[in-house]
């Protein structure tokens, strides 16, 4: 099976004039055995909408939600759904859920959301329950199991009883680089749930797991972490096809461990700089991942997007489309056994290029 | 950790006790009292530059610089003086502190000597400790 | 340094110094970029410039490059909004200036031309420009024309039944490459020392231009010259603010036709709609969606009206719009694509006239308005024989090229 990457041969393959009308140019296009079974989806996340006072809200927050929703829309053939990866607020207010709220509401189509430590932690989930549904759930698409967790939770202790207010605890909780803060996990009760809704899957059933948290020990400082992320992949590992998609980091990242490919997805708010660019941390960076390129903070847009989820066979692609920057494509490749960036594996990056 | 870093060194300070004849009257000497003192002084300033690192009023729209650099990260305090593309020139690291509190953070500038400003230099600076100087790198 | 006459190499070149020169900008400018395939010499100069001139390269016999590219006009056709071509035919675009154009890292509004040789052949054969059906008529005439012979021959030392569109184009991109301009009263006070140079309002104006206003980032100054462009495509809500609805109708309809084989060139000039896509229209990048290149703004102020529909009449209206954070009218809507560098920037009043008169500093001497005596003609201007016409020794002439002012200044004159 090959898999290529362009929109040209998207064009030459795909044989009629309507398929020639796609504005595609970040759909990418997999030759693969039974092309019945391929579909993507679009995945937009970490709006971080901030209220300031009254109808004022961040404009460079809004901007970047209000163009992955304006793009997602352009895209054609449609995606056969879009997800929200979470963080949809910044402090989790009804303000900014409803501002969020709004935009998102001029998609086309399906819309499924993830929970984001932002939305979380003033109220523990009310309100976004009420606007988005459950907090944690899976359903099945053209073959595929996908799974959304709530990976953002954390120690009961410090969730219930540490701090005096919901908005002093979402504070806290909302500084990225905060001691205060407390690690993300998915939890007893929820790896329960998941287990026993994975008893129902077969072994060969291509399975997504949509989380907020990486599923995986990248960077405590940052929370760039899953406390029971090891817990979660034993209980993933029995399938064939595992691919996890992860928020949060606000920036491109991949892994492979076992059987199970990881794939962040950018926000639309803003860039984080990769942990290893922090002088005094001791960091788990998976070595796979060929890092963006620093940003230019004037232009707003910059190292921020929205991505298209190519499904190819039970593995995913992932087409970056990233407003101000060249696009990325990070896809699973089988000859390698794990997600690769074709373009830029074989480049040797100037140094300059990236954060540091 | 960098709290706990800040708080040892304070007490440091605190528990030193205060030996005679330990003054000198010489202009090139100092003690080792006065280095601790004064390390801790600095580092006060360290702690106030974090306060203002995550403080919503330093703008006037609630974003904090720690919002796009947690731990300072990717500020870069190392490069500085470099040009600056966003400012059209060779700049000082003071100079894009106040081009970033003018832009994404919607504020005032500061004073280029002000002691908010000293603060938000100590701080990025001391958590960039320890890599090597490179003036002009972009 | 700085003050190397372009003329001087030229003259040098006449005898016999290496064909290929580079030449040193004047001040605030870096030298011109000039490819290795395309050396500059004073024969191809000449011969671009009198190409350049020629109206017989149209339908019509009436347009020529310097109609909308006029020499008197800093190589604009202002007060044009947008241009008019054979029977004042109109298109979508307003005609940017040639003066510094040799500095662009790519030609046209939407960059669809990668350098100056290509862009010269596209608008001989644009419905609304020159009109022509291909670009025969042209060899016809350079090829039959024993004046044209003669200055072929001599920059590129082929004979008639030789000459292509390859070499047409290669003159006429090397003129261009003469025409630059720098010394403005804004070079002489940042780069050249001379505090007297810009007024109190320039220079207030300029900090508003590194400050508030935020204009550096895309307008570049660097350290020691200022293009005023960063060559790049942003979306500033020109234009496509008018059809934002219809975009996602619009776009798909253009990209299918242009998988299908139409000419970019000619739709983009004569479709409004399509026009407002910008270097979506090239590249295909969601990211381009309504983005037009930078110009740069060195004489900005002689070439009104802006912008690249010639939408915005004045310096005043460019710099209200900015402020209004990429909308012209107060209280539009803000397009989707909208670059992320644009933003409501809230300046008060004066330092709105301040940024205005700063830009009215940009205006190179040569290019000042009241320009040269309008009874001096514009170089080759409604001729029906060929005048070879060599750009340095024309003293008089109303052309922006440094090359003539510094020749006439030094009294070489033929």
């Amino acid at each position: 099976m090959s898999n290529n990457y362009s929109r040209r041969s998207f064009l030459r393959t795909a044989g009629s004039v309507a398929a020639v009308s796609a504005l595609p140019v970040t759909m990418i296009e997999l030759a693969f055995a039974k092309p019945a079974e391929n579909f993507t989806f679009a995945y937009i996340s970490d709006a971080h909408i901030q209220h300031i006072r009254g109808t004022k809200f961040v404009n460079n927050w809004d901007r970047g939600l209000i163009r992955a929703v304006a793009e997602t829309n352009l895209m054609m053939p449609r995606p056969d759904f879009v997800m929200f990866g979470g963080d949809l607020a910044q402090l989790g207010t009804r303000a900014e859920l409803d501002h969020g709220a709004e935009m998102l509401a001029r998609l086309n189509g399906k819309l499924y959301c993830v929970m984001g430590e932002h939305d979380y932690y003033d109220d523990l989930g009310e309100y976004w329950s009420k606007l988005f549904g459950p907090q944690h759930y899976s359903f099945d698409h053209k073959g595929v199991h996908f799974v959304v967790l709530n990976s953002i939770l954390t120690f009961d202790d410090w969730t219930h009883n540490r701090w005096p207010t919901p908005q002093q605890r979402m504070l806290e909780m909302a500084g990225l680089d905060n001691p205060n803060g407390s690690p993300f996990m998915v939890g007893d009760k929820q790896r329960e749930w998941l287990r026993k809704d994975l008893e129902k899957v077969e072994k060969d059933t291509p399975v997504v797991v949509f989380s907020h948290s990486p599923l995986q020990k990248i960077y405590k400082g940052w929370n760039f972490w899953t406390d029971d992320a090891e817990q979660v992949q034993a209980l993933l590992a029995p399938f064939d096809k595992v691919n996890v998609i992860y928020g949060h980091v606000h920036q491109i990242q991949y892994n492979q461990i076992g059987n199970i490919s990881f794939n962040s997805v950018m926000a639309t708010a803003w860039p984080w700089p990769y942990p290893q660019s922090y002088a005094q941390a001791e960091q788990f960076m998976p070595k796979l991942t060929i890092p963006m390129n620093r940003a230019d903070p004037f232009f707003e847009r910059d190292a921020t997007g929205w991505q298209m989820v190519d499904v190819n066979t039970g593995r995913v692609g992932l087409a970056y489309n990233l407003y101000n920057n060249k696009s990325r494509t990070v896809a699973f490749d089988p000859k390698v056994g794990h997600p690769v960036d074709k373009e830029l594996q074989s480049v040797a990056l100037e140094p300059n290029r990236t954060h540091y | 950790m960098k709290r706990t870093i800040i708080r040892s060194a304070l007490a440091a300070v605190v528990a030193l006790p205060l030996a005679i004849g330990a003054t000198t009257s010489r202009a090139d000497e100092f003690t080792k009292q006065d280095a601790e003192r004064w390390q801790a002084q600095f580092m006060q300033v360290v702690q106030k530059g974090r306060e203002l690192w995550t403080d919503p009023k330093l703008g006037k729209n609630g974003v904090v610089c720690a919002q796009c650099h947690p731990n300072a990260a990717n500020s870069h305090p190392e490069t500085y003086p470099k040009f600056q593309k966003q400012i059209g020139k060779v700049v000082t690291l003071p100079e894009m502190i106040n081009w970033c509190i003018r832009n994404p953070l919607e504020g005032v500038p500061l004073e280029v000597d002000s002691p908010e400003m000293t603060a938000l230099v100590a701080y990025a600076t001391y958590e960039r400790r320890g890599v090597k100087l490179e003036p002009g790198k972009h | 340094m700085r003050n190397r006459v372009a003329c001087f190499w030229v003259a040098l070149a006449g005898i016999g110094f290496p064909a290929a020169i580079a030449l040193a900008g004047p001040l605030g400018l870096p030298p011109v970029p000039v490819p290795a395939g395309n050396p500059m010499t004073s024969e191809k100069i000449t011969l671009g410039s009198t190409l350049f001139n020629d109206k017989r390269f149209s339908a019509t016999g009436e347009v020529s490059c310097a109609t909308c590219h006029d020499p008197a006009k800093a190589f604009t056709d202002s007060p044009l909004k947008t241009s008019e071509g054979i029977n004042k035919l109109t298109g979508t675009r307003n005609a940017p200036t040639v003066v510094n154009a040799a500095f662009n890292a790519t030609q046209f509004w939407d960059g669809r031309s990668a350098d100056l040789e290509d862009q010269s052949q596209h608008p001989f054969v644009n419905p609304v420009e020159m009109g022509l059906k291909d670009h025969e008529p042209i060899l016809k005439i350079v090829r039959g024309d024993p004046t044209y012979a003669e200055m072929f021959r001599k920059a590129f030392g082929i004979e008639p039944a030789a000459i292509t569109m390859d070499h047409v184009k290669k003159a006429i991109a090397t003129f261009e490459r003469t025409i630059v301009s720098g010394d403005s009263p804004f070079d002489k006070w940042y780069f050249g020392g001379d505090k007297a140079a810009m007024s109190e309002a320039a220079v207030r104006g300029f900090k508003v231009f590194l400050g508030d206003g935020r204009c550096v980032s895309c307008h570049v100054i660097e350290q020691d010259q200022a293009l005023f462009t960063d060559n790049r495509f942003h979306n500033i809500g020109v234009g496509i603010n008018r059809i934002q609805d219809r975009v996602p109708e619009i776009a798909p309809k253009f990209l299918e036709a242009k998988a299908q084989g139409m000419d970019v060139d000619v739709k983009v000039l004569t479709d409004p709609a399509s026009s407002e896509l910008g270097r979506f229209a090239v590249t295909e990048g969601l990211d381009e969606l309504g983005a037009f290149k930078t110009p740069t703004l060195r004489n900005v102020a002689v070439t009104a009206p802006f912008m690249h529909d010639g939408s915005l009449a004045t310096l005043r209206d460019v710099v209200l719009h900015y402020n209004n954070g990429g909308v012209t009218n107060k209280g539009d809507r803000v397009n989707d694509f909208l670059s992320g560098g644009i933003r409501p920037l809230n300046l008060e009043d004066q330092q709105i006239s301040d940024l205005v008169a700063f830009m009215e500093a940009l205006t190179s001497p040569q290019h000042a308005r009241p320009a040269q005596a309008a009874s001096t003609r514009a170089m080759g201007a409604g001729t029906s024989a060929v005048q070879a016409a060599p750009a340095c020794s024309t003293p008089s002439s109303a052309s922006g090229t440094i090359a003539a002012q510094q020749l006439a200044a030094a009294g070489d004159t033929p």
